[in-house]
């Protein structure tokens, strides 16, 4: 297996306060990693980073061999890494199909003629089929999360990185969002990159997990040694627990 | 990607007829001068729509491009005496030399910078043209261009053909693939750079469209008046027609269209007022937009032909 994604040593600084710590950390092709870290740990903007919405401080990251520090965010999005947000950014006043087509008519989908059948295709493939012609302002926030998956499939990545696609949704919308995740990553052939902040998902989803706290990565490793690491204990357990207490 | 409704190409074919049948009605010229400048007007509007509409990108200075338009006219025609057909074409070409001069620097910003370039620039064309008085004929203009056409009738007939086109070619741009990309750069630049869309070129191109229609109405409107002057690179010019886009109903182009015509029409109604005029126009206009911040046009025509969609 190659790397896909290569991330040397990278810092981001916003004035005094340094939201990533030289951070380095590969993916292969294929491989389901998950980025664990509580509020604040740095997690969206490696994200951010990552997909050129943000410029890092310091330090390079390479996608499929290339450099892709200092490409606009759309030309990321054209070399096959796509991500979702956090906060679902649908486009509002529009219908389900159109958010999807939107993403259709990125130039790394141009093979796709018939964009409406492709942006159709990939409403079902999320589990949204047949809802083509619904408002994105009623949908619930589990349906959000899906689309903005399928808008992520519809540039046709070979990386995808999800941010915290489970916040907010009940335990049962959890197991089907993280089927679907499954589903994507086994059959699409995609590398998958998922921020979690709570341990449990994590457990039977991904097979590799980088452990961040305040911007450092603290530890990495398949979850079920990163459950019994000293520092991801010192730094999470307790915390998750609380969260899950508090939830 | 989607079709125009029937029930809107009836509607258009409708004004369109009534509109050029309305002169034979005057017995004199009038009317049909009025009228001229009413469907220039609608050109302005409609290709201000397309893209500020469209986009949400709010363009300040449209009478950039319907002046650069109407200058190139003047220069064209008046001093250097070409053929008067040729300032359609090159009105267009320098207009949207314009609108990449302004454009491509502005808007791959964010922020207020395109629209206040676009304001910036207009006023000062404006000021060049004072400044060079000797090339531009300066607060005076230019005069002597030849007619486009020489009976009044048939060069509004064509104008009016022309909006016609206009109308009906971005609003089917505004329903393509294309337009969707223009309506999401509205909605959430930063979800569109995630779905991989180079947004500063479709801004980029669709100010191009815009710019490319207003020099095109510009250079209409020069051979109409037969004159250019710097009072057509005004701020008044450009406000007026973003008043008359909001009325007619944002990002809808043939209600920007319509109320251009309309609005045009209630000025020249008003002139028996004297002094009155503009305080009865602005009224009105505060009327309209603060009891329908949708616009009047487009909502209207939309609510009553809900049924035969
Ligand atoms: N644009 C910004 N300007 C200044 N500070 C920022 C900016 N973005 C993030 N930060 C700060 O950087 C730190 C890391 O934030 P980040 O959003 O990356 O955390 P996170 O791990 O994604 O947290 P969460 O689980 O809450 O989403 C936080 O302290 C945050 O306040
Ligand atoms: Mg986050």
């Amino acid at each position: 297996m190659t790397d896909l994604l290569e991330v040397n040593g990278v810092t981001k600084r916003f004035g005094g306060l340094t939201a990533v710590k030289n951070a380095s950390f590969t993916l292969k092709k294929g491989e389901f990693t998950g980025i664990l870290g509580p509020n604040g740990a740095g997690k969206t903007t490696l994200f951010n980073i990552l997909t050129g919405f943000m410029q890092p401080t310091t330090g390079t990251i390479h996608f499929n061999g290339e450099l892709v520090r200092e490409l606009a965010p759309y030309k990321v999005v054209n070399r096959g890494m796509a991500r979702t947000f956090q906060l679902t950014r649908p486009f509002v006043g529009m219908n389900l199909l159109e958010n999807v087509l939107v993403a259709c008519m990125s130039p790394r989908a141009s093979e796709d003629k018939d964009k409406e059948a492709r942006a159709s295709y990939l409403l079902g493939q999320v589990g949204l089929g047949g809802r083509d012609k619904e408002p994105v302002e009623t949908l619930p926030y589990g349906d959000l999360r899906r689309l903005e998956i399928a808008r992520a499939l519809a540039t046709r990545p070979d990386l995808l990185l999800l941010d915290e696609p489970f916040a907010g949704l009940g335990s049962s919308e959890i197991e089907q969002l993280a089927q679907l995740i499954r589903r994507l990553h086994r059959e699409e052939n995609l590398t998958i990159l998922l921020i979690e902040h709570k341990l449990r998902e994590f457990m039977a989803l991904v097979s590799r997990v980088i452990a961040m706290n305040f911007g450092e990565i603290i530890a990495v490793g398949p979850p079920e040694e990163i459950v019994k690491n000293e520092k991801v204990i010192e730094a999470y357990i307790g915390k998750t627990e609380e969260a899950h207490a508090s939830a | 990607m989607k079709r125009i409704a029937p029930i809107d190409i009836a509607g258009g074919i409708l004004v369109v007829a009534f509109l050029a049948l309305l002169p034979m009605f005057a017995a004199s010229n009038y009317l049909t001068g009025v009228l001229t400048v009413c469907v220039i007007y609608g050109i302005w509007a409609s290709s201000w729509d397309f893209m500020s509409g469209l986009t949400g990108r709010e363009n300040f200075g449209h009478s950039l491009f319907i002046g650069a338009g109407a200058y190139t006219a003047g220069f064209l025609s008046s001093i250097w005496s070409t053929n008067p057909w040729v300032s359609l074409p090159l009105g267009v070409v320098i207009a949207i030399a314009f609108s990449l001069l302004v454009g491509f620097p502005t808007l791959r910003l964010r922020g207020p910078y395109f629209a206040l370039a676009m304001l910036s620039a207009s006023a000062i064309l404006q000021r060049l043209c004072l400044i060079f008085w000797e090339y531009t004929g300066g607060e005076e203009g230019i005069y002597g261009l030849d007619p486009l056409m020489k009976n009044p009738l048939h060069y509004y007939w064509f104008v009016l053909a022309i909006l016609a086109v206009t109308v009906i070619a971005l609003t089917l741009l505004a329903q393509s693939h294309w337009g969707l990309l223009l309506r999401a750069i509205r909605g959430d630049e930063a979800t569109c750079q995630a779905a991989g869309i180079n947004v500063t070129f479709y801004k980029i191109v669709s100010l191009m469209i815009s710019a490319g229609f207003a020099g095109l109405g510009g250079a209409l409107y020069a051979h109409y008046q037969l004159q250019v002057s710097p009072p057509l690179f005004s701020v008044v010019v450009s406000i007026t027609v973003i008043i008359m886009v909001y009325v007619g109903g944002i990002g809808s182009i043939y209600g920007a269209a319509v109320a251009a015509i309309l609005l045009t029409l209630l000025t020249e109604m008003l002139r028996g007022f004297g002094e009155y005029r503009l305080w009865i126009y602005t009224l009105t206009l505060m009327l309209i937009l603060f009891f329908l911040p949708n616009g009047l046009i487009a909502p209207l025509w939309r609510r009553l032909t809900e049924r035969l969609r």
